[in-house]
């Protein structure tokens, strides 16, 4: 709105790449048989939920500078045995627990990282060891099924739509506020930008820090609630491949891995669209294996269009 | 100032780490209460061999300060190209592999040199892309591999510790550790990731250098993966994220830091042979499974307590504290300190 008109011109080129992609993707899908149905809408939504709960969380984690945490999928894990195994408490009591749970382990991380300045990508891969060996140990290795199903709630519908849909959507807009309304959402801008700045001009980096990552855990708590509830029990690989996916979402929704910049609308919208390019590729009989390369390419152009976006006024 | 503890991580680290696992190792006949056998070390190394070409191509990228998430991708993709083409001629696997991976590594390498873009977000994506390729060539399923004489071949006693695969690994790491010592190389790669533009300022060529290094890395990975799959005569379609966070482990241990800047073939290796020895320690011991995560876990909280520069920062001040003769300075990190200075005007 107020930009120069040098930034204009670059930002027109910006924007106008993915405008072609997305028409391409709609003339696509709307040509595709049964892609325009309520059903199919549905489904992609709910498809979209789990991961894109977490994704949210990861996006405040990457704005505010840390880049990523390679330990999101053991969390989940964890958290959704935890969730499981207090089932007989009642259901606010066992979702609350949880949610604890993964705050604790996650700001915990984010402590590290805040105020030690310790390499995310270093402690979150220790964290994962760390979370995923205890899951083992005290598990035994073995799937948690609970006597009391108190989460089966959590698993119908309300007008038509699942339970995580409306979560994921509240936890949007709590994001997008978070960045936007409070002081320690707006100041994970300017500590992702520029770290030092930030603290020289007197912010208080370790807890900005930290809030970012409870948040995040919070996140990947509720994933691990609605994976648990799904699944109706836990192992130690309810997880999955939720590490990558949901950073995947968060990259394809425009936020630099550098930080600083992007925000948790866009990253809703980057776990939507790559649901609706394998709803497509799915719906038109290709195979897994192109869902995931189509993916994968989708990822790289994101990444590499952010990044010239970004460095454009700069060269 | 903040490099002086300890004075030389990438020395110190990965022989202190093999120094401890070793005695480890020789030691754990007294927890499982059988002796140690030749066919211990040779299992040890086998697990090395599975390791230790990607850590070797993840240690790389990481002296010059990128990280190439990429290489567990190439090498998923190696060993399905491998049981592919090499059906009828092992080599002939082996080159379509190792030809795969240093054409991907090389068009990434391109991509991140020109754009200077970090190397993390791309490689990540490429991960993903040659996953679904790897998906989309077997159909999501492990293929056999059927020439069971290359599978005797590559996994066969050589003087009662080593196989060919091992040797094969080790070579690597010479090669390796010849190239970068030798050269100039070494010293750029070290240059290139600890200050980059001071670097392109005195004329090394970064771009070249990214892309090689890309294409080394790529081509380390597919020849791992193709000489797993020979030896598992199958290839899997997707082997997770559980072998590159092996070699990332690999390589910390090995005195590299994700920052750049710093690390040797030799200390790779090093880190490694710890990892893998760590994992037969574990196995000779029939202790679960889940100890292994637990002790990885405790090694990186080691590095990570090294590492940063929030642990060392205090321990810097204690020590001038102690230097000023002020009695009981009271330890603060960086925030609190500002945090503290800043509350007036903040009031």
């Amino acid at each position: 709105m107020t930009a120069v008109p040098v930034r204009s011109g670059a930002s027109a080129v910006g924007l106008a790449v993915p405008l072609v992609g997305l028409a391409v993707l709609a003339g696509l899908a709307g040509t595709t048989d049964r892609f325009l149905s309520l059903d199919n809408a549905r489904a992609i939504l709910a498809s979209t939920a789990f991961v894109g709960i977490t994704a949210i969380g990861a996006t405040l984690v990457m704005i505010a500078g840390s880049g990523v945490s390679l330990a999101a999928s053991q969390t989940a894990t964890v958290t959704a045995m935890f969730f499981l195994s207090t089932q007989q408490y009642g259901l606010v009591t066992a979702v609350t627990v949880t949610v604890l749970t993964g705050v604790a382990l996650t700001a915990l991380q984010g402590a590290v990282i805040g105020y030690w300045h310790a390499n995310p990508i270093v402690l979150t891969i220790a964290a994962g060891f760390a979370v995923g060996g205890a899951t083992t140990w005290f598990s035994g290795g073995t799937p948690v099924n609970p006597k009391v199903r108190e989460f089966d709630v959590l698993n119908s519908t309300l007008l038509g739509l699942p339970v995580a849909v409306y979560v994921l959507l509240g936890v949007t807009v709590l994001a997008h506020l978070t960045l936007h309304r409070t002081t320690a959402g707006r100041q994970m801008y300017l500590v992702g930008s520029n770290r030092t700045a930030a603290r020289a001009a007197g912010m208080l980096v370790g807890r900005i820090t930290v809030i970012a990552w409870a948040f995040f855990g919070a996140c990947i708590a509720l994933t691990g609630v609605f994976l648990a509830s799904f699944n109706t029990s836990a192992t130690v690989t309810l997880g999955g491949t939720l590490t990558l996916d949901a950073i995947a979402a968060v990259l394809v929704g425009g936020t630099a891995i550098t930080g600083g910049r992007g925000s948790a609308m866009q990253t809703l919208g980057g776990a939507v669209l790559i649901a609706v390019i394998s709803d497509v590729l799915l719906l038109r009989g290709y195979s897994t294996g192109v869902q995931i390369l189509v993916k994968g390419i989708l990822v790289l152009a994101a990444v590499v269009a952010v990044h010239l976006s970004a460095t454009r006024g700069r060269r | 100032m903040t490099r002086r503890w300890p004075a030389r991580p990438d020395h110190l680290m990965p022989a202190v780490s093999l120094l401890v696992v070793m005695v480890a190792f020789a030691c754990s006949p007294l927890l499982s209460g059988t002796s140690l056998q030749p066919f211990d070390v040779y299992n040890a190394l086998q697990g090395f061999a599975q390791l230790g070409l990607l850590a070797l191509a993840i240690g790389i990228t990481m002296i010059a300060g990128e990280f190439d998430l990429s290489i567990v991708g190439t090498y998923a993709l190696g060993g399905m190209l491998a049981v592919s083409a090499g059906a009828g001629s092992a080599a002939l696997g082996v080159l379509a592999a190792v030809a795969a991976g240093a054409a991907i590594g090389a068009a990434q390498g391109a991509l991140i040199a020109r754009l200077r873009i970090p190397s993390m977000p791309v490689t990540l994506a490429t991960y993903i892309a040659l996953l679904g390729l790897t998906y989309a060539i077997s159909g999501g399923l492990s293929k056999t591999y059927p020439n069971s004489d290359v599978t005797l071949w590559v996994d066969q006693t050589l003087a009662g510790i080593f196989s060919p695969r091992s040797l094969l690994t080790l070579a690597m790491f010479v090669i390796a550790a010849v190239v970068l010592g030798f050269t100039k190389l070494g010293r750029e790669l070290r240059a290139i990731g600890g200050d980059r533009r001071a670097s392109r300022v005195a004329g090394v060529s970064v771009g070249g250098l990214v892309v090689g290094l890309f294409t080394v890395s790529g081509t380390l990975a597919a020849l791992g993966g193709a000489l797993l799959s020979y030896s598992y005569a199958s290839a899997n379609p997707d082997p997770g994220l559980q072998p590159l966070i092996l070699a990332a482990v690999a390589a910390l241990l090995g005195g590299v830091s994700l920052a750049g800047g710093r690390g040797t073939p030799l200390g790779l290796l090093a880190g490694a042979l710890s990892v893998a020895l760590l994992a037969q320690i574990v196995a000779i011991t029939a202790l679960p499974d889940f100890t292994t995560q637990l002790l990885y876990a405790a090694l990186l909280a080691v590095i990570v307590a090294i590492e940063s520069p929030g642990p060392r920062g205090l321990l810097d001040r204690f020590r001038a504290s102690r230097a000023d003769g002020l009695p009981g300075f009271p330890p603060a990190s960086d925030d609190e300190l500002h945090e503290t200075s800043h509350q007036p005007s903040t009031s």
